[in-house]
């Protein structure tokens, strides 16, 4: 099966290069854009024009339908790839335009070319250049663990590239393009008379990754200070090539002692991968219909009012730390793990303090809900609160509660508290390495209070698939590592758990059955 | 034996939009004008990036493509003579004819992943499974012995794009040459031409193969090809869907005028008669339906002028507000029977 080469990069006409060496006033100026017929691909070099949807002075938006062109048997829709005036009809109905011929001349403000093209783009952190912005190749499970400034992702329902627009690209042009860096023209004024060159920032601080003017001045500082370690005294340097003495601090002490206990239990460790494609498909539904009590940003525009008559139910108001725009993946595991965790009790247990010692028996005290503790890693240290009664919250819920624990663990001071990692702990742990590298396996361990198992939840990747049919087909997986406590727990109870978890993982509409 | 459940759409949250949830649809009516809405309408509406097959038969009709000359293309006295209705699509390509020996199918796919050679691969493996040794030509369409048996389409528009295409089973083949026999080689267009060929029945080649038989090879083929796991829905223009304003403005669009003679492209037209005082020659230059010209050599009149302005074919007479005298009638009932419509 040939694959057909996609389309070609729609060349700008030179008019409009010229925007980057503007004198810095930023009125916005009128630029005329010849928009030229793209390679539709199939091998095709001339189309003819069947008809055009607009006429010459009309004002046209980005999307809106310009005209249907033929080609042999193929009729095809094209589309305005920008907000203008149609200025001038340059191929008539009936005639026929090559490819690369321009199509008609559209007048644009500049400004808005600026900032529409920066809307349009996919933000430049993406590091695999998408075929279409819709396919994704790569997802993550996100945790908001505070050690990445920049969280990798792919915002979630990218505003469309227009296939038409100059700056879609297609995988066999290289992604790194000044042009594709997010930021508004001010900014980029900005960047200009600062000297800076916005495709080294690649992304910035702003929404989507724009580059604000802060970014830029960090970048400044950055290179101000780097200047100087290079011109350093020569004391300096010496300094730095002796070996240097640190003291752990209390959070990493901690570890250390926790960890030296941790030699004590036996682990045992098991991995395997669970298929996300179904959730993958659930995700933008889920998203869609965050309630607004979790995310107040997105009001609902009905046009009759539910509570009209009588107030509807309205759940108590959740602190801003607790709001979230976007659902993940990690919820959603967490909230399957619970209900497999309530299947089965010997995961809701833990050694009875104190039972282990003086040589008597010890004895496990089974907990009547799910206790899930989340690594989180900060620029403190490393913490595990916990979420209590897992079982009893909804994906939404779980969100929410994460966002407010990493939240609080992103103070400086940590802002957790024992009421947030309580004596007791969890009985399971979950950590998301995955937000952070792309490892395949892990070997996660156990500290005594940490619960029976502990799992590492690595990234999401769609591979191609061949164990359910001949052909193959693209699955989303995600890599899990378990480790466990083998006083407690025998291997085959571990795999059968695991399996009980992937059960509802793998078809997550039983959740709709049994009421979550 | 197909299983099939009742249509199920949902209404998104952002509008009160239904949207089609289904991968595979089989329409059970056999209207064109619904076929060709229901068609469009998952066309617009279905997720992007979610392939989508339909499959559906009309009864006997006459389909032109979006950019053809029905004048060259219909012979729209036989069509008359027969009762049988011609419609204009909204994909290109050539002329065709249904009827309920022919099976239509109409593959759905996102915009970037278009590959006509790969969906024409989809339906050639059914008909391959039917035990028939067929083969996909040049053009993509797919014969058997050196006949065409499918005729193909398509049409792109932002975002998606579908190869819709006949398959001929048992079609009435002569039905299909009469009506497709213009032969007004003196209209020259500025649209596309139909493709002429050789056409065959699968049945010839068969005794397995019917429309279900067909159906469900394709159904399976699709599945395979794309992964899907979806039980065909099963459609019928009574359904509640067919309400839905999109699909029921498609079917008043398709019949009207403004669509099925007004999307004509430019043609001119010569034509030449002896009357028993000499010979008549008449130009006619029409573009979207309307007379733009009409040049009359061989009479001196102003029947040429009146015309201008008029439907090409549905001119009356007493539109044309010109004194008809002797030589005048008789040429314009010539002109009225060379342009008629039939309609």
């Amino acid at each position: 099966m040939l694959i057909r080469p996609l389309r070609r990069l729609l060349t700008r006409s030179t008019a409009v290069s010229h925007f980057h060496t503007f004198p810095p006033c930023l009125s916005s100026r009128r630029i005329l854009q010849n928009f030229k017929l793209a390679d539709i691909g199939e091998g095709i070099t001339e189309c003819e024009v069947i008809k055009w949807n607009v006429k010459e002075l009309d004002i046209i938006q980005s999307f809106d339908p310009l005209c249907e062109v033929q080609s042999d048997k193929a009729s095809v829709e094209i589309t305005s790839p920008f907000d203008g005036v149609v200025k001038e009809i340059l191929v008539k109905e009936g005639e026929v335009a090559k490819v690369g011929q321009g199509l008609c001349v559209i007048e644009v403000d500049e400004e808005l070319l600026d900032s529409g093209s920066a809307e349009q783009t996919e933000p430049a952190s993406s590091a695999v250049p998408a075929p279409s912005p819709i396919i994704s190749n790569s997802k993550f499970v996100e945790d908001d663990a505070s050690r990445t400034e920049q969280i990798r992702e792919e915002p979630f329902a990218p505003r469309r590239l227009h296939p038409m627009d100059p700056n879609y690209l297609s995988p066999s042009t290289p992604n790194v393009n000044p042009e594709n860096v997010l930021a508004k023209p001010s900014v980029r004024h900005y960047a200009r008379q600062s000297k800076v060159d916005l495709a080294l920032l690649l992304s910035g601080s702003g929404r989507d990754g724009r580059i604000e003017r802060k970014d830029i001045d960090a970048f400044l500082s950055h290179q101000a200070s780097s200047v100087l370690l290079d011109s350093g005294s020569a004391a300096q340097r010496a300094q730095a090539e002796q070996d240097v003495i640190v003291e752990l601090g209390r959070t990493r002490y901690g570890m250390w002692k926790a960890m030296t206990q941790s030699l004590e239990i036996p682990h045992f460790g098991y991995s395997t991968s669970l298929d996300l494609t179904s959730l993958h498909s659930l995700l933008p539904t889920l998203n869609s219909h965050i309630p607004e009590h979790f995310n107040p940003s997105k009001s609902s525009s009905l046009p009759i009012n539910p509570s009209a008559l009588h107030p509807a139910p309205s759940p108590p108001p959740v602190p801003e730390s607790a709001q979230f725009t976007r659902l993940t993946y990690l919820p959603i595991l967490l909230k399957t793990l619970a209900k497999a965790m309530m299947a089965w009790p010997v995961l809701r247990s833990s050694i009875t303090p104190g039972s282990a010692n003086g040589g008597s028996k010890p004895t496990l005290t089974i907990r009547p809900h799910a206790d899930i503790a989340i690594a989180l890693s900060t620029t403190t240290g490393l913490y595990t609160p916990v979420i209590p009664h897992a079982d009893t919250h909804s994906i939404y819920s779980l969100s929410s509660q994460l966002k407010h624990l990493s939240f609080l663990g992103r103070q400086v001071p940590c802002a957790l508290t024992t009421n947030e990692m309580p004596k007791r702990g969890a009985t399971v742990t979950v950590s998301n390495v995955g937000a952070i590298g792309d490892g395949e396996y892990a070997h996660p361990v156990l500290v005594p209070g940490g619960g029976v198992a502990i799992v590492a939840i690595g990234r999401a990747r769609w591979v191609w698939d061949v164990s359910k049919s001949d052909r193959g087909e693209r699955r989303l997986k995600i890599g899990v590592s378990w480790s466990a406590d083998h006083r407690v727990l025998e291997g085959a109870e571990l795999a059968a758990f695991v399996e009980s978890w992937r059960a509802y993982v793998e078809a997550p509409e039983r959740l709709i059955g049994e009421g979550i | 034996m197909l299983s099939a459940r009742r249509l199920y759409t949902t209404a998104s949250s952002a509008s009160s939009v239904i949207t089609p949830t289904h991968s595979i649809y089989l329409s059970t009516s056999t209207n064109p004008y619904f076929n060709l809405s229901f068609e469009d309408w998952l066309f617009r509406h279905a997720p992007q990036k979610e392939p989508l097959l339909l499959l559906y038969r009309d009864a006997p009709c006459v389909v032109i493509g979006r950019n053809q000359n029905p004048w060259k293309e219909v012979n729209f006295r036989a069509a008359r003579a027969q009762s049988i209705p011609w419609v204009r699509r909204r994909s290109g390509g050539g002329t065709v004819y249904h009827d309920l020996g022919n099976t239509n199918f109409s593959i759905h796919v996102p915009r970037t992943t278009f590959d006509r050679g790969a969906t024409a691969q989809v339906v050639l493996r059914a008909v391959r499974a039917l035990g028939i040794d067929a083969d996909v030509n040049e053009r993509n369409d797919i014969c058997v012995g050196g006949e065409k048996a499918s005729g193909s389409a398509y049409k792109i528009a932002s975002g998606r794009a579908y190869h819709h295409g006949t398959m001929l089973i048992t079609t009435r083949l002569e039905t299909l040459g009469d009506l497709l026999r213009v032969g007004k080689d003196t209209m020259i267009t500025k649209g596309v031409a139909s493709v002429r060929s050789p056409v065959c029945n699968l049945a010839q080649f068969s005794e397995r193969v019917s429309h279900d038989t067909f159906v469900n090879a394709v159904v399976d083929s699709f599945k395979a090809e794309y992964g899907v796991y979806d039980e065909p829905c099963i459609v019928n223009d009574t359904d509640d869907l067919a309400r839905i304003g999109y699909i029921q403005r498609g079917m008043a669009e398709l019949p009207s005028w403004d669509w099925a003679f007004g999307q004509t492209p430019e043609f001119e037209y010569t034509i030449k008669k002896s009357f028993v005082w000499g010979d008549v020659t008449a130009h006619i230059h029409a573009r979207h339906g309307v007379i733009l010209s009409c040049t009359l050599q061989g009479l001196d009149s102003e029947l040429g002028k009146a015309l201008e302005g008029k439907r090409y074919g549905f001119v009356e007479d007493e539109e044309l507000g010109v004194d008809m005298s002797g030589r005048e009638e008789v040429v314009w009932a010539w002109l009225k029977e060379e342009m008629s419509s039939y309609d």
